[in-house]
């Protein structure tokens, strides 16, 4: 963060720590996320009028623990959960605390909250929900603006993942040491997950629906400056900025999708390019061994290098391929290095290794194999059997980019067939 | 993912049920519309009007062109319709297993185009 972030900015910021200050001192993370949000809301709307107070995150706290008191006496007289809260601390004390009192506290803090919000027993779309909502700061409208559903839907979906939390009895702290190295696979497959979703042609109204891969660019920011030397953090990073950096190049005028192979590269952003080359460098300088993000981070840096795409080095791809096909076996993965085989050993090998992954049930529904078929077909020079499958894979396909890019390729190689 | 679900019938078939048997089936149907708008998949739930409110609606010279429906002559209508919002695809076929009608009719099933990229 550098200059003078805006209040939205800067309430975002201080959300996870203001929640994790709320947690610790009261216990019961649902009503605390509560509190918060209507603190944050709270803020939103006199800060811009009145001023951003001297100390925000006091502020914060401060309202939310009013706000926490108000729902807990509400549910006492419903005598609910008579004995759950402690409310004997003294105000003063919270408001005391500096906003940048503890950084070393703040950042294992957040990275707690991050193991919560992403803890396996959530259903993955409560993982995301919770975690854009309770680290990322958004309210549920905005979430659900960024889902495309009802805020309604969102807000059911968020409450169910914070009553799993309580009904499971959860608790705040940070994973087992035996356990850790699998939760933090779970945290970095949900910021995963929140940046491909938001890699879409159209961004939206980013006024509504925020964009999520750059919110899951924050998020991992964030989960960096928790865990600087993590290989797989700065895997993960690198890997979306690498992504991030070709997004002024990946959508033609039209919002068609535009292929790595077709991209104007000069339109890359070349300070994302730099800044994730950095971070790779610095994760495959460990002693550690290579995860699978650090591998596809490298894979997208080998694309980045070339200054055109006949100067990719294919070979060098090829064997990150078949590391990340023997670390992380996965259907898609084989696919992409069916690819790479292609352009390093030519198509048919390639074509070859399709027809063994046929029998894959997950590729076999989808349009994936189907359009990698057809790159290979096209490759090979058979343009007609190449048409007809791009427009076999563009009938499977789920996504409507994917579907009007593979019509499109269809089209390109037989004009005159409808 | 999104999924549409579609339920069809005609006016014939929904007079055969008894009118004592209707408040059960309301009920059935409500306690499933609570139970997925509660875990969040539900995004909506809708019966439509009987087949002689359905319209037709062309644009002819600028201007609005409205002429009674609906646009196929079948024996049978689409009744209601349900939008999910599920992590996968067995979880939607799941759900639209337990839709009460379901013993009876079939639910038409239709994924609906994502904007984002399908995730690996």
């Amino acid at each position: 963060m550098s200059g003078a972030p805006g209040v939205e900015d800067l309430l975002r910021e201080l959300a996870p720590q203001v929640l994790v200050a709320l947690v610790r001192r009261y216990g019961g993370f649902d009503l605390c996320e509560d509190a918060v949000q209507e603190a944050l809301l709270a803020a939103a709307l006199s800060w811009p009028a009145e001023g951003v107070p001297d100390n925000p995150r006091g502020w914060l706290v401060t309202v939310a623990s009013r706000r926490l008191v108000d729902q807990v006496r509400a549910e006492r007289s419903r005598r609910l959960r008579e004995d759950r809260v402690v409310l004997a601390t003294p105000q003063s004390e919270l408001l005391a605390r500096p906003a940048d009192a503890d950084p070393e506290t703040d950042r294992d803090d957040s990275l707690t909250l991050l193991f919560l919000c992403c803890h396996p027993a959530l259903s993955t779309p409560s993982r995301i929900a919770l975690t854009l909502r309770a680290v990322g700061g958004l309210s549920t409208a905005q979430i659900a603006a960024a889902f495309l559903v009802p805020e309604p839907t969102m807000a059911q979906r968020i409450s169910r993942a914070k009553q799993s939390i309580r009904t499971s009895n959860l608790p705040f702290r940070p994973p087992e040491a035996a356990e850790r190295a699998e939760r933090l696979a779970e945290v970095l497959h949900v910021l995963y997950l929140i940046f491909n979703e938001g890699y879409t042609a159209s961004d939206g109204d980013s006024l509504t629906a925020p964009s999520l891969s750059g919110e899951a660019i924050r998020l991992t920011r964030l989960l960096r400056r928790a865990l600087p030397e993590d290989p797989e953090v700065l895997g993960l990073l690198a890997l979306m900025l690498f992504a991030d950096a070709r997004r002024p190049a990946r959508t033609a005028p039209d919002g068609s999708l535009v292929p790595l192979s077709e991209q104007d590269r000069s339109r890359w952003d070349r300070a994302l390019v730099d800044e994730a080359a950095a971070l790779l460098t610095r994760a495959l300088g460990g002693a550690s061994p290579l995860g699978p993000y650090q591998l596809q981070a490298a894979i997208a840096g080998v694309h980045t290098e070339a200054a055109d795409p006949s100067a990719t080095d294919w070979p060098q791809i090829l064997g990150l391929y078949d590391l990340l096909e023997k670390i992380a076996p996965n259907p898609v993965t084989s696919l992409n290095r069916a690819v790479a085989v292609a352009m390093v050993h030519g198509p048919a090998p390639a074509l070859e290794l399709l027809a063994a992954l046929e029998a894959d049930a997950r590729l076999s529904r989808g349009h994936r194999l189907l359009a990698t078929r057809a790159h290979l077909l096209e490759l090979q020079g058979d343009l007609t059997e190449a048409a007809s499958a791009y427009r076999a894979a563009a009938h499977r396909a789920l996504s409507a980019p994917e579907r009007r890019h593979l019509l499109t390729r269809a089209a390109r190689l037989s004009p005159k067939a409808s | 993912m999104k999924y549409l679900l579609m339920i069809y019938g005609n006016q014939e078939k929904w007079d055969s049920i008894p009118a004592e048997e209707w408040p059960e089936a309301i009920a059935r149907q409500d306690a499933f519309n609570r139970k997925y708008r509660e875990t969040g998949e539900l995004v909506g739930a809708y019966g439509l009007a009987d087949a002689v409110n359905a319209r037709l609606v062309r644009r002819e010279n600028g201007a609005p062109a409205v002429t009674d429906g609906p646009y196929l002559e079948t024996k049978e209508y689409m009744a209601s319709f349900y939008l999910l919002d599920c992590e996968s695809e067995e979880r939607a076929l799941q759900i639209a297993a337990e839709i009460p009608s379901a013993d009876q009719d079939a639910v038409e099933f239709w994924p609906v185009l994502h904007e984002a990229p399908a995730d690996a």
